[in-house]
């Protein structure tokens, strides 16, 4: 297991540098000077931005600014945010606690909403019950998240008034006392459960189908002809089985949380990393852009690998090639 | 005459030919009552919307300056937008950008995964590790700042619905790649193809003629949750400011008013009618999806 854990550590490093190349090459062919912000945009005169270039080394052959701009970059040096004039980190540790807040919180109830209504729909299938369920299921499929936003924001937040429709935490509440993380909160609760309505949906409907399968394999009629009582059959003996692929799907959840938190901040105007995102694409805020684009590609990365890892543990068989 | 008349007798005598495995699908999804009336909903929808010009009299792109954010009434059925334009004109012409980007994603994304994916399922060794070490790598790109990123550069250049079809689907044909390739490589395993290649077919001549017709209904199966994808893609960009030009009407394009609280709030004719149109053609797609995998699964009898 840990030489196959090893193996695929080792398989993400020519990946990493790939897609710094790649990023890279896009900064560069974005218009304008990328990586810059130290060029004053009021003074015009040719021979001040010619000096200026100069200094900041953009006349440089190409490969001597990837590796200085990548020389940084693993060093921590993420540039400077040409809007906010203040280090790209700073402003992105900013607003990554409220991303991770949303994430986590969204997770949660994506699992324990598709573990209740899988396990309730597997044990009674076909019933009205199942049925109101799988309806569910198939409209949050359909729903693409930003209309599930919309209406969720429309009929929760302006109609019936039970959640706030946008920010993360109420601006007249004191950092640090109780009411202040009810706050954040109630903030959070909307937008995470329409960031993990899919999911949802789709891990209901894996889980039922998977109980149903199971409960008709022979290790389940053995223990009923042993009189083991029913409860115990699906609680314990099915569940443990069916529980496992789900598992699995941890790693991919990493990388839909990626492109969901862009959508889901943007409707709920959220200040996260997503909505940063885009806010640095509208400003060419460049050095902020390409921090967080390798950010999203890291993520996706490790997520890929967390899956392929999980998938090692689950089914032996995959370690071996 | 005598030759017609020989035919008839011999088709009379031989016992009640059995169906061909098509023939058993298309009646399986026949009696499949949702993804009849899911097919009907989503012809119907693509009709009206390719249609449109024919259809409708109002203007879309022009500003008219009496009529900003009309109540639906009987001459605009559904209300205008903030700028005095028919509501139900600018759907129907956004159903024809959306459906049209959707189908052609599709296309794109099918045809180079299957090539891509039944040339290294076929060939192995090297052609193949190439082959995938390239599509594993353009699949760890994050989709959606990716696509947000290159139309952010490409938008200045070229203009318009194909960078977006060509971004997306560069980006989003992996997937296809992965699963044709797992299925040529079970297939090819089989006898027959040793026999094809035996008499001296050529590889092309294999892989279209013996191989892609056995993993046909996987790439059909494939192709309706793509294109439900791709149109979520397509409306979910449009609706971020990174899709199709916003003066281009198109679902999502539409549903980017809801982005204003005063339309969101107090002018829900606005945006509830794309927001369904998006919901629903999705929906169909999925029964449509459902039932075909149903129909081509040789497992399931009903």
């Amino acid at each position: 297991m840990l030489k196959y854990t090893l193996r695929r550590v080792l398989a993400m490093i020519p990946m990493l540098f790939l897609i710094s190349i790649i990023v890279f090459s896009l900064a560069k062919l974005m218009p304008g000077d990328s990586l810059g912000g130290e060029i004053d945009p009021a003074n015009t005169d040719p021979e001040y931005i010619e000096q200026m270039r100069e200094k900041l080394g953009y006349n440089d052959p190409i490969y001597e600014q990837y590796f200085r701009w990548i020389t940084n970059f693993v060093q921590g040096d993420f540039g400077k945010s040409t809007r906010y004039k203040i280090p790209a980190n700073e402003i992105i540790m900013e607003r990554l606690p409220n991303t991770i807040f949303l994430s986590l919180t969204s997770l949660i109830i994506t699992y324990v909403l598709a573990l209740a209504m899988g396990i309730y729909s597997g044990r009674k299938p076909y019933t009205l019950g199942d049925n109101t369920i799988a309806a569910a299921n198939y409209i949050g499929l359909a729903l693409p998240s930003f209309v599930a936003g919309v209406f969720a924001i429309y009929i929760f937040s302006f109609h019936l008034g039970w959640f706030p429709s946008n920010g993360s935490v109420d601006i007249s509440v004191t950092e640090g006392t109780f009411e202040y993380w009810l706050s954040r909160f109630h903030h959070v609760l909307l937008p995470a459960f329409v960031l993990g309505l899919l999911n949802t949906a789709s891990y209901t409907q894996f889980l039922r189908n998977d109980i149903i399968e199971n409960s008709r394999k022979d290790y389940v009629r053995t223990a009923r002809a042993k009189g083991t009582s029913e409860s115990k059959i699906y609680n314990v003996h099915i569940f443990r089985n069916s529980v496992i692929p789900l598992v699995t799907f941890l790693g991919f959840d990493i990388v839909n949380l990626v492109g969901g938190a862009i959508i889901t901040e943007t409707i709920f105007t959220y200040p996260g990393i997503g909505q940063l995102f885009l806010t640095s694409v509208t400003n060419r805020d460049y050095s902020v852009l390409m921090t967080l684009t390798m950010m999203f590609s890291v993520l996706t990365l490790f997520g890929n690998l967390v899956a392929d890892i999980l998938y090692g543990i689950v089914d032996p068989r995959i370690r071996l090639d | 005459m005598e030759i017609m008349t020989d035919k008839n007798s011999a088709v009379n005598i031989k016992p009640p030919k059995s169906m061909s495995p098509w023939a058993i699908a298309r009646r399986k999804f026949i009696r499949n009552k949702l993804a009849m009336i899911s097919l009907c909903f989503l012809v119907f929808v693509c009709f009206v919307s390719f249609l449109a010009p024919y259809i409708t009299t109002h203007d879309i792109t022009r500003i008219n300056m009496g009529s900003f954010s009309l109540e639906p009434s009987s001459e605009h059925w559904l209300g205008t937008d903030k700028n005095g334009r028919d509501v139900f004109t600018r759907l129907l012409y956004g159903g024809r950008i959306s459906l049209f980007i959707g189908l052609a994603c599709t296309a794109f994304v099918i045809v180079t995964g299957t090539i891509i994916g039944s040339i290294a399922g076929y060939f192995g060794g090297t052609i193949d590790n190439l082959l995938m070490r390239f599509t594993d790598f353009v699949l760890t790109f994050p989709f959606l700042v990716f696509v947000i990123v290159l139309n952010a550069i490409l938008q200045n250049k070229v203009s318009g619905v194909w960078v977006l079809i060509m971004v997306i689907s560069g980006l989003s044909w992996g997937g296809v790649a992965r699963i044709v390739r797992s299925k040529i490589l079970a297939e090819k395993e089989n006898e027959y193809v040793l026999a094809a290649i035996s008499i001296g077919c050529s590889p092309f001549k294999v892989i279209i003629k013996h191989l892609l017709p056995n993993v046909l209904s996987t790439i059909i199966v494939q192709a309706t949750i793509l294109f439900a994808s791709m149109i979520v893609a397509e409306t979910g960009l449009s609706f971020l400011g990174f899709g199709v030009p916003s003066e281009t009407p198109s679902w999502g394009n539409m549903l980017s008013f809801a982005n204003e609280p005063d339309v969101l709030q107090d002018k829900p004719w606005i945006w509830i009618p794309p927001a369904l149109a998006v919901t629903l053609t999705i929906l169909s797609i999925n029964f449509i999806g459902e039932g075909l995998k149903d129909a081509l699964n040789p497992k399931s009898y009903r």
